[in-house]
């Protein structure tokens, strides 16, 4: 038994020949992983996700399952379970003959087949629901069903295509609870395709961040958030401010409109051109005069949002600054017009080669 | 003015039905005289129908010819459906327009072709050759109707069933056939009446002895205008009512569900 | 996606291949029977081969006229003369005699045949009778085409149209479009008020006034044939209950009329008529006339305006369809309607089962398909579809 159970192997597709979906992927798919492929619609990650189910044919490359390749294989004989954004189950047959089905198909013996939908569907916690036709369930619970019946048949992997999509936040919550639950009880190892990056954050051990056919970065949640491998990665997994500045030495830049900013060790040459990223949430709001890039910024806009305020800023020859004032103690919210001493501490400044 | 639009439509509704309902009632003429109001109500004619030997040969033949052709029809007209829907490739229209080009074709031009083509390869006189050329006009109404239910059917079912093992002939009679079925029936009865109630074809294609009931309501015409032809045709025309009520009740059970 | 078109090809295969070799070919072998002409070169191959190399002038060498007796008397013989006699016939007539005549006496003929074939039978001393059989030859002629249309060839080889007396085809297809175009008119007038009327009826009532259309949609044409051939009959109830009402004095003979074939194809043909416009009119909501309404539209506006173009797709439809079923239909005129009254159809039959002349069975039905071919055409580029809508499922 080795670490990885699937690997990707310069995996490429095009439908047209010209444009690739997916462009030479390269990806390891650790056993008993819960690996989150993120990222804009058209990035890719649903067509390498199709590729792993085996409904698209990659146009070069190899895909490997437990070392073997698997990409001439049909899907039906992949033994890959699959949690479809719709749900896709076949109104025809109740949810007892929904779970039965992979079963029967198995030539499970019937009593054992009994047994098992039990069980499957304690497991989603829908006991007695075995009679119900699937239209006959609220989206959440058919959402439970589909899950139940993609690991009923004990497949080493389970794929899951945007799975809760169609649903709203509140009980989208609730299945990301459910869905860890369930990963973390039987060990096996789930592939989930979303575009949200909250819910990436949520579920993931590793999130593999694509765009235009590539992975842009692969991480844990932490890594993708707080040392984005590219200006992409910052943008897409949370907010930030993004500035042109040149590289002044090792630890300072020179931002556009002219003043200084100390940062950490960057690695770029002098003169080069750079891109700065700072998360609105790192910025220091009525800071002390020595605090480290410290400067006056004019309030321009006050969003109160709750646990937060959003404030748009003018700084640095710009007025679209944001950082973002917890609400730790109550009190005064500030006020468009005033002026804020505000500081940037070093290591809350990422730099990009621009 | 709009009772007056409701009385035209009652009068031509009336046009198209009144036919009809005057050759059910002369059918039960008990007279060979066809006058309305009948004079009084017999069955001798459909004591003849029943006991003449032509006329239960001809529908023991039309039954036949019928059964075969639906279930061919049927068979064919759904896998070629299934499969129209299924694949993704160009020229599906101009393959969907040739596989229904028998039903914009005047069947003469049909009869006269399957007439000269099939006598080449000795298929002309044979039952064999008769339940082609009614397949090959029932089978496009077939493919509509199936194509139609197939509308509404979810292509990712199919991709659920591959992943949860079923290899694709199995999916397609575990998952796609049970959810299209209303539209495969529609189809086989459609396919059925228009086997049972084909006349031109026949007339053409049917050897000497194979007589339907059409082919043989055409001949006693011909011959001598008796009841009995009514009789058949009140038949025939009843059957046409029990076609019209099956399809309705599918059309109806259709709706619910996709009101559902 | 590979394996799914396989699968896709291997479901569509069957079917295809059963419409190819049914009817495709079928159809392709009959239109090809409309140009073709072997009957000379497989019955008189030496002969024709003469005749190929003659020069038309004068009369063909004595080698063509021995052939041709000894080709014919060998046809005779086999019993395998009839298509050839029938098909010079066709062209001029009084061949078939000219070549019995040859056949049966191939034996007793003396040399020069030269001479005694034109003393049996004089055609055979014309040089028009060699030139005919010349471009007989094949392996195609248009003879069949031309004489569909009232024309035919010259010896020479010009185009010419019959003499009056002889024309026939093009009064016949003139009647057959004359006869279509009123029943597509009577029907189209019929129906659209109809269709409008149960378009706007209320639930249980327009279910049910469907259905008093569905009726005689599903019963067959031979059946609703039948049904007027009784009506119409001179002792039948039509000519009973006109004359109990006074507006007939003796019994008036309807069958055989054009006004019955008229009038069973109106009954026959409505419902494909009817059907597509309800269901047309039937999707338009009422919430554009109440659109129209709030912008000013009265009543004769609204329906001119909005309601009239809305439902015209549905119009062309149930036109186009009537249409197509009238023009190539067959079983209800050859059961009301006289000789005179009869359409394409009924000649297309009466070559095949009566005069077993395949040559202008194929091209009258070559000439039927272009009528419908070109209807379906016009229809598709009015609507940029098949109207199919017609045709319920």
């Amino acid at each position: 038994m080795t670490a990885t159970l699937v690997r990707f192997d310069g995996v490429s597709k095009s439908y047209d020949g010209r444009t690739r979906v997916v462009a030479e992927l390269d990806l390891e798919i650790r056993r008993g992983e819960f690996l989150t492929l993120l990222g804009p619609s058209g990035s890719g990650k649903t067509t390498t996700l199709m590729m792993l189910a085996g409904f698209e044919d990659p146009t070069a490359g190899s895909i490997t399952l437990e070392g073997a390749r698997i990409d001439t294989v049909p899907p039906h004989r992949r033994n890959i379970g699959v949690v479809f954004q719709n749900y896709a189950l076949f109104p025809h047959l109740s949810v007892a003959e929904n779970l039965a089905f992979p079963l029967s198909i198995r030539r499970v013996p019937r009593a054992e087949i009994g047994r098992r939908v039990a069980a499957a569907l304690s497991m989603v916690r829908l006991p007695g629901l075995g009679g119900r036709r699937p239209q006959q369930l609220s989206g959440g619970q058919q959402q439970r069903v589909a899950l139940a019946r993609a690991l009923i048949f004990n497949p080493p992997l389970v794929l899951l295509d945007e799975p809760l999509g169609a649903l709203d936040k509140q009980l989208r919550e609730e299945l990301q609870a459910e869905i860890r639950r369930i990963h973390a009880e039987l060990g096996v190892t789930m592939v989930y395709v979303t575009h949200d990056q909250s819910e990436a954050l949520t579920l993931s051990d590793r999130i593999a961040v694509f765009d235009q056919g590539r992975i842009q970065q692969l991480g844990t949640a932490q890594a993708v958030y707080e040392t984005p491998a590219n200006p992409f990665v910052a943008g897409f997994i949370g907010e930030n401010n993004r500035l042109p500045a040149t590289v002044l030495d090792a630890t300072r830049l020179r931002l556009a409109e002219g003043s200084m900013l100390a940062t950490l060790p960057h690695g770029l040459q002098a003169g080069a051109a750079a891109l700065v990223s700072i998360r609105p949430e790192r910025v220091l709001l009525e800071a002390a005069e020595a605090a480290p890039n410290a400067a006056a910024a004019r309030v321009e806009e006050v969003v109160y949002l709750g646990d937060h305020c959003r404030l748009r800023m003018a700084w640095a020859g710009r007025t679209d600054f944001f950082a973002k004032l917890p609400r730790q103690q109550a009190g005064q919210v500030p006020q468009a017009g005033t002026t804020l001493r505000i500081a940037i501490p070093e290591a809350a400044i990422i730099v990009f080669p621009a | 003015m709009r009772a007056a639009l409701l009385l035209f439509t009652a009068l031509v509704l009336g046009f198209l039905l009144a036919p009809m309902a005057a050759v059910v009632l002369l059918s039960f003429s008990p007279t060979e005289l066809m006058v309305l109001p009948p004079r009084g109500l017999s069955l001798r004619w459909y004591e003849a129908f029943l006991t003449e030997g032509r006329w239960v040969l001809a529908t023991r033949n039309s039954f036949v010819v019928a059964f075969a052709t639906t279930a061919l029809a049927t068979l064919l007209g759904t896998a070629a459906a299934i499969g129209l829907q299924l694949g993704r490739f160009r020229g599906k229209a101009v393959l969907l327009t040739l596989l229904t080009l028998p039903m914009v074709t005047p069947y003469i031009v049909t009869a006269a072709a399957m007439f000269f083509a099939y006598s080449l390869v000795g298929l002309s006189g044979s039952l064999a050759g008769l339940v082609l050329g009614h397949t090959v006009v029932a089978v496009p109404f077939v493919v509509v109707a199936v194509l139609a239910t197939l509308q509404g059917f979810d292509a990712t079912l199919l991709r659920a069933a591959a992943s949860l093992g079923a290899a694709p002939l199995p999916a397609l009679w575990r998952v796609v056939v049970p959810n299209i079925w209303p539209g495969i029936a529609a189809g086989a009865i459609f396919a059925f009446a228009t086997s049972l109630d084909e006349f031109v074809i026949t007339l053409f294609l049917a050897g000497p002895g194979q007589f339907t009931l059409p082919r043989q309501m055409y001949a006693s015409v011909r011959e001598f205008l008796s009841p009995t032809i009514l009789a058949a045709a009140t038949l025939l025309f009843l059957s046409s009512l029990v076609f019209l009520l099956g399809s309705e009740l599918l059309r109806l059970r259709a709706a619910r569900r996709a009101a559902r | 996606m590979r394996r799914t078109n396989l699968l896709a090809a291997a479901l569509i295969a069957p079917l295809l291949l059963l419409i190819l070799g049914s009817f495709l070919v079928p159809v392709g072998l009959t239109l090809f029977r409309a140009v073709a002409d072997r009957e000379v070169v497989a019955t008189l191959p030496e002969t024709s081969a003469i005749l190929a190399g003659w020069d038309g002038e004068g009369l063909p060498p004595e080698a063509a006229f021995a052939a041709l007796a000894r080709e014919a008397g060998a046809a005779l013989q086999a019993r395998r003369i009839g298509d050839l006699a029938q098909r010079l016939n066709f062209e001029r007539t009084g061949l078939r005699t000219a070549l019995l005549r040859v056949a049966r006496a191939a034996d007793r003929l003396a040399a020069p045949h030269a001479q005694s074939l034109p003393a049996l039978d004089a055609r055979w001393g014309e040089r028009e009778t060699w030139l005919l059989l010349q471009r007989a030859g094949g392996p195609t002629t248009a003879l069949y085409l031309l004489r569909a249309m009232d024309a035919t060839r010259t010896p020479q080889g010009e185009v010419r149209a019959l003499p009056v007396e002889e024309r026939l085809y093009r009064t016949l297809f003139l009647r057959t479009l004359g006869i279509s175009l009123l029943v597509t008119a009577l029907c189209v007038l019929l129906a659209y008020p109809v269709a409008a009327a149960i378009a706007g009826l209320r639930p249980p009532w327009s279910a049910v006034a469907l259905t008093l259309v569905l009726i005689p949609f599903w019963s067959s044409v031979l059946v609703r044939s039948t049904a007027w051939f009784v009506l119409l009959q001179r002792e039948g109830p039509v000519n009973g209950a006109l004359q109990a009402l006074g507006m007939l004095e003796a019994p008036v003979q309807m069958l055989g009329t054009r006004f019955a074939v008229v009038l069973a194809l109106v009954h026959v043909l409505l419902p494909f008529a009817i059907l597509p416009m309800h269901s047309v009119m039937k999707g338009l909501d009422g919430t554009f006339l109440r659109a129209a309404a709030s912008l000013g539209a009265n009543g004769p506006q609204r329906f001119l305006r909005v309601w009239l173009p809305l439902s015209l797709p549905g119009v062309l439809a149930g036109g186009a369809m009537v249409f197509l079923l009238s023009v190539g239909m067959y079983t209800a005129p050859a059961l009301v309607g006289g000789d005179r009254d009869q359409m394409v159809a009924w000649f297309i039959a009466n070559f095949m089962n009566r005069d077993v002349n395949w040559g202008m069975a194929a091209a009258l039905s070559a000439y039927l398909l272009a009528m419908t071919g070109a209807m379906v055409g016009l229809v598709r580029v009015l609507t940029g579809g098949v109207a199919q809508a017609g045709l319920r499922g």
